[in-house]
C-alpha cells in the first residue's frame, strides 16, 4: 500500500466567531487513496474539507489555529495564493452545479482561466477529462449541448471532470453521490475508485455503507473533534472509542 | 437510544443462539447419561431431538441473513450476528456427532463392557459435557477470559482421545476382549472420536467469542 502523505493536517482549530468548529484536529490524509469523512450533522467534517482548499476564508468572523502541510506549505498562511491552490485541491459538491453552458465549454473552462487557448489543446483536455470521469461515452457525440440537460448522475461526473481539466492532485468530495438515485450513485462510486490510482480523494459522507465501500481509511468527527481514524474495515469492524461504536452501529442519541 | 426494532431483533437473535446452545449442551448431557445408563429409550428421545436444533439453526441463519441485509449492522453488531451465523453451524454439527453417539448407544450391549480403565474415558465424558456448557456460557456472558481457556483444555482432551484409543487397540491386540465386547469397543472408538471432535467444535465457539468481544481475526484461523 501506498504510505506517502498529502496533507498533514496539524492541531487544527477553527472558530466561526465565538462558535469552535473543529478542535485540535489532526491528520494525515494518505496519497493516492480514498479517505471518507464521517459523523453527524454539524460534526465538522464538512467545514474540516473546506479548510483544505480554504473554502472557509468566504465566511466571515473565521479564525483558525494549526497547520495545514500540502507540499511542504502551511496553506493557511496568509500569503498562500488561494487560487492555485483550488486549482490543485478541487472540490465537488453535493448538488450537481454545472455551469448554464455547453457540456464541452463546461470542461473547457478551468484550462481556459487558466491560460490554455488553443482549440485542439481544449478537445484533448475535454476528452481526456470526460473519459476520466466516465462519462465521454455517453456525451461525445452532444458536446455542444446545454449541461444542464444532462441527468442529475452525468452532470455530477460533468463536475468531476470539469475538476479533473485543471489536472488538480487532490479532490474533496462534499456528499457528491447524496442527491442521486442508487445507479447514478454507483457510477460516482465506480469512478471515486478509479479515480484514486491518479488523485488523493476525501469524501464527505452520511451515507456510511459508501464511506465502506469506497474509502481505504475512515475518519470519524463528533462535535468538532476527531473521534477515530483508521483503516475502513477496522473502522467498521472493529472501533476503538465507544462514541463511534454507537455512531457506526446507529445507536446514537 | 435509536433504532429499538433493531436492537430488539438483535436481542431476539442472541436469544435464539443461547436457546439453541442451551438445547444442544442439553443433548449432549442426555446421550451421555444414555451411555453411562445403557438407556436406549433416552439415546432414541436424543435423535427425535435433533430435528429441534436443526430447526433453530435455519432460523437463526435466515434471523442473520435478514439483519445484514435489510440493517447494515456495523461494528460489535456485525461481529454478533457473524459469531452467531458461524456458531450455529458449530452447534448443528455437535447435534449431529450426538445422533451418531446416540445410534451407538442403541445398538451396545447392556451394560457397556469395555477392556480399559474407566477413570480416563470419565474424565473425557465430563470434560467434554463441560466444555460445551461452558462455551455457551462464554457467548451468552461475552466471556472472554474463560473462551481463552479452551484451547488449553482441548490439549487434555486430545491427550485423553490418544490415550484411550491406544489402550483400546492394544487391549485387542493383546486379545483382551471377548468376541462380544469387541463390538463395543468398536462402538467406543467411534463415540470417543466423536467427543473429541464435539470439543473441537466447542473451542471454535470459545473463539468466535473472543473475535465478538475484541474484533480480533486472528481468533478466527
Amino acid at each position: 500500500m501506498n504510505n506517502a502523505i498529502e496533507i498533514s493536517v496539524k492541531n487544527l482549530n477553527l472558530w466561526f466567531g465565538k462558535f469552535q468548529a473543529l478542535k485540535n484536529v489532526s491528520i494525515d490524509i494518505q496519497k493516492n487513496q480514498v479517505t471518507a469523512l464521517i459523523g453527524p450533522s454539524g460534526c465538522g467534517k464538512s467545514t474540516f474539507i473546506k479548510t483544505l482548499d480554504r473554502m472557509n476564508d468566504l465566511v466571515d468572523n473565521v479564525k483558525t489555529t494549526g497547520e495545514v502541510l500540502y507540499q511542504g506549505t502551511n496553506i493557511l498562511d496568509s500569503d498562500t495564493d488561494v487560487v492555485e491552490l483550488r486549482k490543485q485541491i478541487g472540490m465537488v459538491f453535493q448538488k450537481p452545479n454545472p455551469f448554464p453552458k455547453s457540456i464541452f465549454d463546461n470542461v473547457a473552462y478551468g484550462p481556459k482561466v487558466h491560460g490554455v487557448r488553443k482549440k485542439h489543446n481544449l478537445n484533448e483536455v475535454v476528452e481526456r477529462s470526460l473519459k476520466a470521469a466516465a462519462l465521454w461515452e455517453e456525451v461525445k457525440d452532444r458536446l455542444n449541448e446545454s449541461a444542464l440537460r444532462l441527468s442529475g448522475g452525468q452532470q455530477q461526473r460533468l463536475c468531476i471532470a470539469r475538476l479533473l481539466a485543471v489536472e488538480p492532485e487532490v479532490l474533496l468530495m462534499d456528499e457528491p453521490a447524496s442527491a442521486l438515485d442508487p445507479i447514478a450513485t454507483s457510477k460516482i462510486e465506480d469512478l471515486i475508485y478509479e479515480l484514486k490510482k491518479d488523485y488523493t480523494i476525501i469524501i464527505v459522507t452520511h451515507n456510511m455503507q459508501q464511506a465502506a465501500r469506497v474509502a481505504t481509511n475512515t475518519a470519524f468527527f463528533y462535535l468538532g473533534e476527531l473521534v477515530e481514524y483508521a483503516p475502513t474495515i477496522d473502522l467498521f469492524e472493529r472501533p476503538r472509542d465507544k462514541r463511534t461504536e454507537d455512531y457506526v452501529t446507529g445507536k446514537f442519541g | 437510544m435509536a433504532r429499538t426494532r433493531y436492537v430488539r431483533k438483535l436481542k431476539e437473535l442472541r436469544q435464539n443462539v443461547m436457546d439453541m446452545g442451551a438445547l444442544t449442551s442439553q443433548s449432549v448431557q442426555d446421550v451421555l447419561t444414555a451411555l453411562e445408563t445403557s438407556d436406549a429409550a433416552l439415546a432414541e428421545r436424543v435423535i427425535a431431538n435433533d430435528d429441534v436444533i436443526d430447526n433453530f439453526d435455519r432460523k437463526i441463519e435466515a434471523q442473520c441473513m435478514s439483519l445484514l441485509a435489510l440493517e447494515q449492522p456495523m461494528a460489535k453488531d456485525l461481529r454478533i450476528i457473524a459469531t452467531s451465523l458461524k456458531m450455529i453451524t458449530d452447534l448443528e454439527r455437535i447435534g449431529d456427532f450426538v445422533v451418531d453417539i446416540a445410534e451407538e448407544v442403541v445398538t451396545m450391549a447392556k451394560p457397556i463392557r469395555i477392556p480399559v480403565s474407566a477413570t480416563k474415558f470419565n474424565e473425557l465424558v465430563t470434560e467434554v459435557k463441560s466444555m460445551v456448557a461452558d462455551s455457551i456460557e462464554t457467548y451468552a456472558e461475552g466471556n472472554v477470559q474463560k473462551a481463552r481457556r479452551f484451547e488449553g483444555r482441548d490439549d487434555r482432551i486430545d491427550f485423553l482421545y490418544k490415550h484411550i484409543v491406544e489402550n483400546m487397540v492394544k487391549a485387542l491386540a493383546q486379545g483382551q476382549c471377548s468376541t462380544e465386547t469387541v463390538a463395543d469397543v468398536a462402538s467406543l472408538l467411534y463415540i470417543i472420536r466423536y467427543l473429541e471432535r464435539i470439543a473441537d467444535h466447542a473451542v471454535n465457539i470459545g473463539n468466535r467469542v473472543c473475535y465478538m468481544e475484541e474484533g480480533d481475526r486472528r481468533y478466527l484461523k
